[in-house]
């Protein structure tokens, strides 16, 4: 059903611009990015650092959350390129944004917002507390997040664990049954974004079973959250009688889900198995490679893309710029696959869910290409770009932002 | 779905063979070994090198460079270059609390490996002195071993 799609040509144009004859031919324009037909993208502003996630307000300006802290950007002549840039604020993170007047911002511990008076570029107001005290961990622990219309705060509080293993990441070891980590990570809590100085405690757990919701959106067009949720690793050296590397490579999908209240999506009980095209139960609690959970118990997800290319970004489209089979469709920004080793890592690239009505509506297209060139040695560290955030400009033009370097590129549709 | 899918696992295929010519699969003629290098370093490296690849290389990857953010490198670390006793007890017990890795910035500790037998952490542990710790010397299974003895 998805012979039509556009992902093997763009794909394959890929590969063959990571070989060294091809190469300058594709720099010639786009950066080096291969897009849909009709599109074109420049870059915007560079050299930022680790950037993440975007955030862009109705008179233009440019907002970027990065490892190295929060960054304004404007564009005063409006030639399509960043002439004003002003690092400001403390926060090291990845999600970013705006809601009214104030640019909500988030790191590993809380989110925070800042005031965006008329006028100005970095914010000069101080910054305000809207949740914090979050447990400090390393794995999972940017504290995404999103906001509805009427302020209502949607955190992803990922699970600092891969499976739930009694003894994490070990060969053979079982899952915790009922995991407690879910208890306090491992899905979203809703809060007041209106409301200051809230703990997590002031949260309600909102969905589970979400081992890291990092790409999580509200669409506004159908009034619900959605998230695209990074699956777990290692199938293959936990349970090596079950799996092997090239399994591990390929069979865990990242869930594309629409998120309700009280929805439970099955980490780490199960995932869902793109060889089988079912959910199976985890190694670590039964599963036999085959076997599946209750049924019902668990949604099935609305696309299963491929194991391990880290939907970091995720946007609803309703802009001016596109094609109108652009609109209400989804836009996926895959930060690229580390746990595919020894098998070729795959990812890096920006993805269009064509939807309709809430729904997919036909098979997914890779929109951006090219931003990992020929990465040296398999590594994640060799890649030229990783995209990582996207947003949408006052004039329907798409901004998406690397983590390499911190990159930011606009892409535009010219053909009329 | 399968289509696409198996196509652009095609193309990928395609772009990371050449890595894997260029990075992975002649580690003799692209490394230059170090004369000082023991005889059993080269003689443990191939099954060294296959039992890396299964534990150790989906995480720190096949270059020994690690994964920003994520997992650190082991090239040219203080671990690999310096004591075998301690790198053993170190892979022995994992986590991020063991000495110098208190300020890793890597988000996944590190499992314990203890259920590897000590000929098996000793090839490993050869193989990766030699090759992403600058030549150094064969850990032999009585070093391993004595690394397990220290465990409480």
């Amino acid at each position: 059903m998805h012979k039509s799609s556009l992902s093997p040509v763009v794909s394959l144009a890929a590969a063959i611009g990571g070989l060294a004859l091809a190469a300058p031919l594709l720099a010639a324009d786009n950066d080096g990015l291969t897009l849909a037909p009709g599109f074109s993208a420049t870059v915007v502003q560079e050299g930022l650092g680790a950037g993440r996630h975007l955030a862009i307000a109705a008179n233009g300006d440019i907002y970027l959350a990065s490892r190295n802290g929060l960054v304004a950007m404007r564009d005063k002549d409006k030639d399509g390129k960043v002439d004003e840039t002003a690092k400001f604020g403390d926060v090291n993170g990845t999600g970013i944004e705006i809601y009214k007047n104030w640019l909500y911002v988030s790191d590993n511990v809380g989110v925070y917002r800042y005031p965006l008076k008329k006028g100005e570029l970095a914010p000069s107001g101080a910054k305000q507390i809207v949740v914090a005290g979050f447990p400090v961990e390393r794995q999972h622990a940017d504290k995404t997040f999103t906001l509805d219309p009427k302020g209502t705060l949607y955190v992803n509080v990922g699970a600092p664990s891969n499976s739930c293993q009694e003894k994490d990441r070990q060969e053979g070891s079982l899952g915790k049954n009922p995991c407690p980590i879910l208890e306090k990570y491992g899905g979203v809590w809703v809060f007041d974004g209106n409301k200051l100085d809230q703990t997590p405690a002031n949260g309600r757990r909102f969905a589970t079973g979400m081992r890291n919701a990092v790409a999580l959106e509200w669409n506004v067009g159908q009034n619900s959250l959605y998230s695209a949720i990074h699956g777990r690793d290692s199938i293959d050296t936990l349970f090596p009688a079950l799996y092997n590397a090239a399994d591990n490579a390929t069979r865990q999908a990242e869930e594309f889900h629409k998120i309700v209240d009280g929805g439970d999506y099955g980490w780490p009980y199960t995932f869902f198995d793109t060889k089988l095209n079912k959910r199976v139960l985890a190694p670590e609690y039964g599963g036999d490679a085959k076997k599946e959970p209750e049924a019902g118990k668990y949604p099935d997800p609305l696309v299963a893309f491929p194991a391990h290319w880290a939907p970091n970004d995720l946007l609803f489209y309703s802009g001016k710029n596109f094609p109108a089979k652009y609109q209400q469709g989804a836009f996926i920004a895959f930060h690229g696959s580390w746990n595919r080793a020894p098998e070729p890592q795959a990812g890096y690239k920006v993805v269009f869910q064509p939807m309709k009505d809430g729904k997919p509506n036909g098979a997914y297209e890779v929109f951006a290409d090219g931003f990992a060139g020929e990465m040296a040695d398999n590594n994640p560290r060799n890649a030229k770009y990783r995209p990582v955030g996207l947003a949408v400009g006052p004039d329907g033009s798409l901004y998406i932002a690397d983590s390499q370097k911190g990159r930011i590129w606009r892409v535009t549709y010219d053909k009329k | 779905m399968n289509a696409p899918l198996k196509l652009v696992a095609i193309a990928v295929t395609l772009s990371g063979a050449a890595c894997a010519v260029a990075g992975g699969e002649s580690p003799a003629p692209a490394a230059t070994p170090a004369p000082a290098a023991p005889a059993a370093a080269a003689e443990a490296a191939p099954e060294g090198q296959r039992l890396y690849a299964r534990h150790c290389l989906p995480c720190h990857q096949a270059d020994g460079g690690g994964v920003p953010n994520m997992q650190p490198p082991i090239v040219d670390g203080t671990w690999v270059k310096g004591d075998p006793q301690a790198l053993a007890l170190f892979v022995l017990t994992g986590g991020f609390d063991s000495a110098n890795r208190k300020d890793s910035d890597a988000h996944n500790p590190m499992p314990p490996f203890a259920q590897l037998s000590d000929q098996d952490l000793a090839g490993i542990l050869t193989y990766i002195r030699a090759k992403f710790g600058g030549g150094g010397s064969a850990v032999t299974a009585g070093q391993v071993a004595a690394a397990r003895a220290t465990i409480k």
